[in-house]
């Protein structure tokens, strides 16, 4: 894939999945993406152990490679004098700061924005957050579980009403890797702002703000009537005023979406695909305001015909259909899906893992020029501690020092 | 030895690169390392064939030597017949 971004040099200040996840981006779009991790603990999302109740192999552990693909990794701690110097050192050249920090340490740390712009004031100040950078709940801390899912109200406007609480957000990082994206999408826009002006701007994109973004259309709606949005219990078929949208049962119990938005337009095509051609004739089933007024009795009439062929059938027989139609995938059939495949959805990279296949990754959400993207594997901790600071000018007395008081690893 | 000198093991293919070392002798799979290959593989001893991983750094227990793997193997790292450790990023343990 065309390396968009090649050239500039990101460093990472980050730990567990959201802004590292636009870190393993924009090394996607060739970007030197450098992470700094403590010396000693190294991102704190090393320390996975299991995940959705099974062990996780550090060394070939796609929670971690999803992140941290295509960087370099370098041992450092910013809490010393002497780390602090050095980290200005490497951000003099460096265009972008990328980081999770909380304020209040990265003051204490010295990496806010002030002391950066000192060392650079060309460098893009990129901060991902809980709750985002002003208002009351700038210091509080949180993962997409807390911030995202459960305070940005996706959580629970997905739940259906008869619960007390809402389902667990449980597809792996989902709130993260979506903000992630949108940083990565902001640091894009500022660094052609930058080269078009010459002015370093700070970015700022937090958990909520991208399930404010996510659910836009909803939260807009709220504010306009006030009305919560709740999900009801999902039942087969359609609705009594929709009777063509909805998830239908198959003869193999699998699910079949039918989402007949202008119903009018398509419903001829459908009847005919479903073996119902009668219905296209019948004045009850023919048009929008006929079919809402006898909803109920449409949708059995639809549910019936899919329940009697499993849903490998449909999926060949509504090829030609001509409204919108899906057959729901679990995540195992989505890792496969020949779909995602032609669209290079899938990269591989071979890990640390001796005698281990490739292992697979998801690739970002956008391609260029239809080229698949290419990358290598994250960094094990501190991989690249001595080359990134011998291409930065130190020589090896100073390495060596550095690296006996514990300030390099 | 210079910092940043590469080593080859003469039993497989680990290559490494010095960050740290001492007087002693640096092994691999039970045969010295060398900046070349030997014309003649050695043969890969049963007690140091533990295999070495890429970007793994490999230390002894008195933080005298350290080694950086840049290719891995089959043999295991040693120093005058010690095997080495990794030595790992220590994160607290959490899960999801």
């Amino acid at each position: 894939m065309t390396k968009v971004l090649a050239g500039y040099r990101v460093l990472e200040v980050a730990q567990f999945t959201f802004v590292p996840s636009c870190g393993g981006l924009l090394a996607d779009w060739g970007a030197d993406v450098i992470k700094i991790e403590h010396p000693v603990r190294g991102d704190a999302q090393r320390g996975f152990v299991q995940w959705s109740g099974k062990p996780v192999d550090p060394d070939h552990n796609p929670m971690l490679e999803h992140s941290n693909r295509g960087k370099r990794s370098i041992g450092l701690d910013l809490a010393t004098a002497d780390g602090q110097a050095l980290f200005y050192e490497m951000a003099a050249s460096a265009d972008v700061f990328l980081t999770n920090m909380l304020p209040g340490d990265r003051q204490k740390l010295k990496i806010d924005v002030e002391h950066l712009r000192k060392a650079n004031p060309n460098i893009i100040y990129a901060r991902g957050s809980a709750y985002g950078d002003k208002g009351p709940d700038r210091d509080r801390g949180g993962f997409d579980v807390t911030a995202f899912w459960s305070h940005g109200a996706i959580g629970w406007s997905l739940t259906p009403d008869r619960f007390e609480v809402p389902l667990m957000m449980s597809v792996g990082g989902m709130g993260d890797s979506t903000s992630g994206a949108n940083l990565a999408g902001g640091i894009t826009g500022a660094l052609l702002h930058r080269e078009r002006t010459g002015e370093a701007l700070e970015v700022d994109v937090s958990l909520i703000s991208s399930a404010w973004w996510s659910s836009g259309q909803g939260t807009a709606m709220a504010a306009l009537n006030g009305n919560e949005f709740r999900n009801t219990m999902p039942t087969p078929g359609g609705s009594e005023f929709m009777p063509l949208m909805g998830f239908f049962v198959t003869a193999d119990k699998r699910a079949l979406a039918l989402f007949l938005m202008q119903p009018d337009l398509h419903c001829r095509s459908l009847y005919e695909h479903l073996g119902l051609p009668e219905l296209a004739e019948d004045e009850r089933y023919n048009s929008f305001a006929a079919m809402r007024a006898n909803g109920l009795a449409l949708s059995d009439l639809v549910a019936q015909a899919v329940g009697a062929q499993p849903l490998a059938f449909w999926k060949e027989r509504l090829k030609s259909f001509t409204g919108q139609w899906a057959a729901v995938q679990n995540s195992v059939e989505l890792a496969n899906d020949p779909q995602a495949l032609a669209n290079d959805m899938m990269i591989e990279v071979e890990t640390a893992a001796a005698d281990a296949a490739p292992l697979k990754l998801v690739r970002g959400p956008v391609q260029f020029n239809h080229q698949p993207t290419r990358t290598t594997r994250g960094p094990q901790a501190f991989e690249h501690t001595e080359t990134v600071l011998m291409e930065l000018g130190l020589d090896w007395e100073r390495i060596e020092s550095l690296k006996a008081a514990g300030t390099i690893a | 030895m210079k910092p940043g000198t590469r080593l080859k093991s003469a039993a497989c293919d680990t290559e490494v690169m010095v960050i740290r070392c001492g007087d002693g002798s640096i092994e691999c799979g039970g045969a010295p390392m060398g900046e070349a290959k030997p014309a003649e593989a050695a043969p890969l001893s049963a007690d140091f064939s533990g295999g070495t991983l890429m970007g793994k750094r490999y230390v002894d227990a008195d933080g005298a030597y350290e080694l950086l793997c840049v290719k891995p193997g089959k043999g295991s790292l040693a120093v005058n017949g010690v095997v080495l450790s990794t030595k790992d990023a220590k994160p607290l343990p959490a899960s999801d």
